[in-house]
């Protein structure tokens, strides 16, 4: 589903790079984890596989078609859906108005549709009353699984997630992975999640460790 | 369109900032208004003190083409010689376009019969000491069409205090209006007959008397030898007139007064009425300075509101284009999700046009007819207290006009004083205000939320800049 050819990236000089001639193949209905310590490149690899920026060499596939041809925006829209560190919802909104906004920006094909959304938010255990709060009400592991379901009801075929463990305790982080591993396995879609914890990493089907500038499989 | 919904959801969940917004956007609207309302206020004024300064044109003997003749005429006892008004020319230019009425003039002098002249002035002392006998009679006769038409009238100087003036209908009577003074000496009362003599022979008229006006200047209108007393003055039918004259006055008159509806035209109906009368015989004279010294002045006063609209929606424009810039930084996560999540960056630029668009309806609605109508009120009652000048032009009705809005002293570039030094002579009269009434009406509403959109429009244009340039990464993972 996604293919890295030769990929590189530096923020000044080539010879600085954080990553060269990666080639990696990412496939559908599978997680995978990318771990590594911090300032290793493992995020900047992140935003290029989800278009958020362009690689200083090489190409990324997805089903075949290089993603600058897609277009990003559009690669970003119909392709990608992306969970952070930090949850990036939109604050002013309820979690069903954040779901139901996703839904019509990415034009996916539920769009619209208030009681699939709603679906999901209560097979993610948000209350009805929970979810017509402001999402700044929720705790954080809620407002994680607002963020995951965002992804889950979108069209996407590749979701990337940037240390989506990274501010929940261990309870919260066990329901997390499992929902990831629920995307990858039940909905078919290739999950891709960059992180420091062994534990997310052992939970995933596959897991790259990014150290010296290269990638290998662990 | 779900940047709508996104607009709508963002001001609804923030409502501190879209009441602070609102207010912001309130003031901003109100100056606009304000710079709108002097603006109207001026135009209004304009056209107000333009139609009530009016101009005038009066064909009267061409005096200059008579001296000349004069000077050339080889006799040793040469006299000035000018020939009376046509009357029929009269009528034809009074059929030109923007020639709203005429008034023909018809002077001279009889004396009392049964009653006595106030007395003064049948005799007066010359240049030198001399004394010199006059040969003119002790009551001025003042031929006329219509005395309201007539500038001492027209201007409040001479007021109609019993029984009625003289119109158009009292052509060929006998019918007479006469002062107070003498009235009132003599025991005339309207419905009196009274009888006057000719000057040059033993003939009397009886006139009818239909109208008692009280002359509040002081000074006569027939200066030096044979002048008269104010008092001694009646008004009658410039026919009557003509008859104690002479036949050969028939049909004929001293001058003749157009009044011209568009005082801006005033100088292509001259060019076609000389088109119709021998110049070397008459002449037609302008008299639009009134017209002219508020043309002038007004223009200043309309400038000047024009500058207050630039420069409060200039400083609307900037100002709200700041506060959309704070907002938009203070914005960045959310435009970071938006663009990560794939929206385009016009949607984005589109979503925050549409929560100014709403502020600004809103804003518009709070200022509104009610706030807008009492601004208007303020406005007006203070330009006409702190700014007022009074034209009085020569022999001719007064105008009082506003100013500089809000200002004091000389209007812009002297406007004021422009006004007030244009070409006063003659009695003052009373004055003649021109009321100025600017409401707020559903076209200014439009024109003011047109220019709310404007400078929304341009507010987020300049703001979204950084939209434009904002990459995702550096805002979501950086």
């Amino acid at each position: 589903m996604l293919k890295t050819n030769n990929l590189g990236y530096w923020y000044t000089q080539q010879k600085n790079s954080l990553f060269e001639n990666v080639n990696l193949e990412f496939k559908a209905g599978q997680s995978c984890a990318i771990v590594g310590q911090s300032g290793s490149g493992k995020t900047t690899f992140l935003s290029l596989i989800a278009g958020l920026d362009k690689p200083k060499e090489g190409t990324i596939e997805f089903d075949g078609s290089d993603i600058n041809q897609i277009g990003l925006t559009n690669y970003r829209k119909k392709d990608v859906s992306i969970v952070f560190q930090s949850y990036n919802l939109f604050t002013y909104m309820s979690p069903l108005n954040n779901l139901l906004t996703a839904l019509a920006v990415t034009q996916s094909s539920h769009a619209g549709d208030k009681d699939f959304a709603m679906d999901m938010l209560r097979k993610l255990g948000l209350t009805d009353a929970q979810m017509k709060k402001n999402v700044q009400q929720l705790s954080g592991g809620q407002q994680q699984r607002v963020a995951i379901a965002r992804t889950m009801v979108c069209d996407a075929k590749l979701v990337v997630a940037d240390e989506p463990t990274g501010n929940l305790d261990e309870d919260n982080t066990a329901e997390v992975i499992e929902l990831f591993q629920q995307i990858a396995h039940e909905q078919g879609k290739c999950v891709i999640i960059v992180t420091r914890e062994s534990t997310v990493a052992k939970a995933c089907d596959n897991a790259y460790r990014l150290a010296k500038h290269e990638f290998s499989m662990i | 369109m779900n940047f709508f919904k996104r607009a709508w959801l963002s001001l609804t969940a923030k409502k501190g900032r879209s009441v602070l917004l609102i207010l912001v956007t309130s003031a901003i609207m109100l100056f606009v208004l304000a710079g709108m309302l002097i603006h109207t206020a001026a135009d209004t004024a304009t056209t107000n003190a333009k139609k009530s300064v009016g101009a005038t044109l009066t064909l009267s003997a061409n005096r200059e083409a008579s001296f000349k003749k004069m000077r050339k005429s080889s006799s040793s006892n040469p006299k000035l010689t000018t020939t009376p008004v046509k009357l029929s020319n009269a009528t034809k230019i009074a059929q030109l376009n923007n020639v709203s009425s005429y008034n023909v003039t018809s002077s001279t002098s009889v004396n009392a019969k049964s009653f006595d002249a106030i007395s003064k002035s049948t005799s007066s002392t010359g240049p030198g000491g001399q004394s010199s006998s006059s040969s003119t009679g002790d009551i001025a006769v003042t031929g006329v069409t219509n005395t309201s038409e007539v500038s001492s009238f027209s201007d409040k100087t001479n007021k109609i205090t019993k029984g009625r003036g003289l119109t158009i209908a009292d052509k060929n009577t006998n019918n007479t209006v006469i002062e107070s003074e003498l009235a009132s000496q003599e025991n005339i009362s309207v419905g009196d007959t009274i009888t006057v003599k000719s000057t040059s022979g033993s003939k009397t008229y009886k006139l009818k008397v239909v109208g008692v006006y009280k002359a509040s200047s002081s000074t006569s209108t027939q200066q030096g030898p044979g002048a008269t007393d104010p008092s001694n003055t009646i008004y009658t039918s410039y026919t009557f007139a003509n008859t104690v004259k002479g036949s050969k006055y028939a049909g004929t008159a001293d001058s003749v007064t157009f009044n011209v509806s568009n005082p801006s035209q005033v100088s292509s109906v001259k060019k076609a009425g000389n088109k119709i009368i021998n110049n070397s015989k008459y002449t037609l004279a302008t008299n639009d300075s009134s017209y002219q010294t508020v043309k002038a002045a007004m223009n200043n006063v309309k400038s000047f509101a024009d500058k207050i609209v630039w420069l409060v929606a200039i400083a609307g424009t900037i100002t709200l284009a700041l506060i959309v810039i704070l907002m938009i930084r203070e914005r960045r996560h959310e435009i970071g999700v938006l663009l990560a999540l794939g929206e385009s960056r016009w949607k984005i630029v589109g979503q925050f046009f549409v929560e100014m668009v709403v502020v600004l309806i809103v804003a518009i609605g709070i200022g509104g007819k009610f706030v807008g109508d009492k601004l208007g009120d303020q406005l007006v009652s203070q330009e006409s207290s702190s700014t007022s000048a009074t034209i009085s032009a020569p022999g001719d009705k007064s105008v009082q006009m506003s100013g500089k809005p809000g200002g004091s002293g000389g209007g812009p570039g002297g406007g004021n004083s422009a006004i007030a030094g244009g070409g006063q002579t003659g009695t003052t009269g009373s004055t003649q205000e021109t009321n100025l009434d600017v409401n707020v009406t559903v076209l200014t509403m439009v024109e003011l939320g047109g220019f709310g959109l404007a400078i929304m429009f341009l507010s987020t244009m300049i703001a979204s800049g950084g939209i434009l340039r904002l990459q995702p990464k550096k805002v979501l993972i950086e």
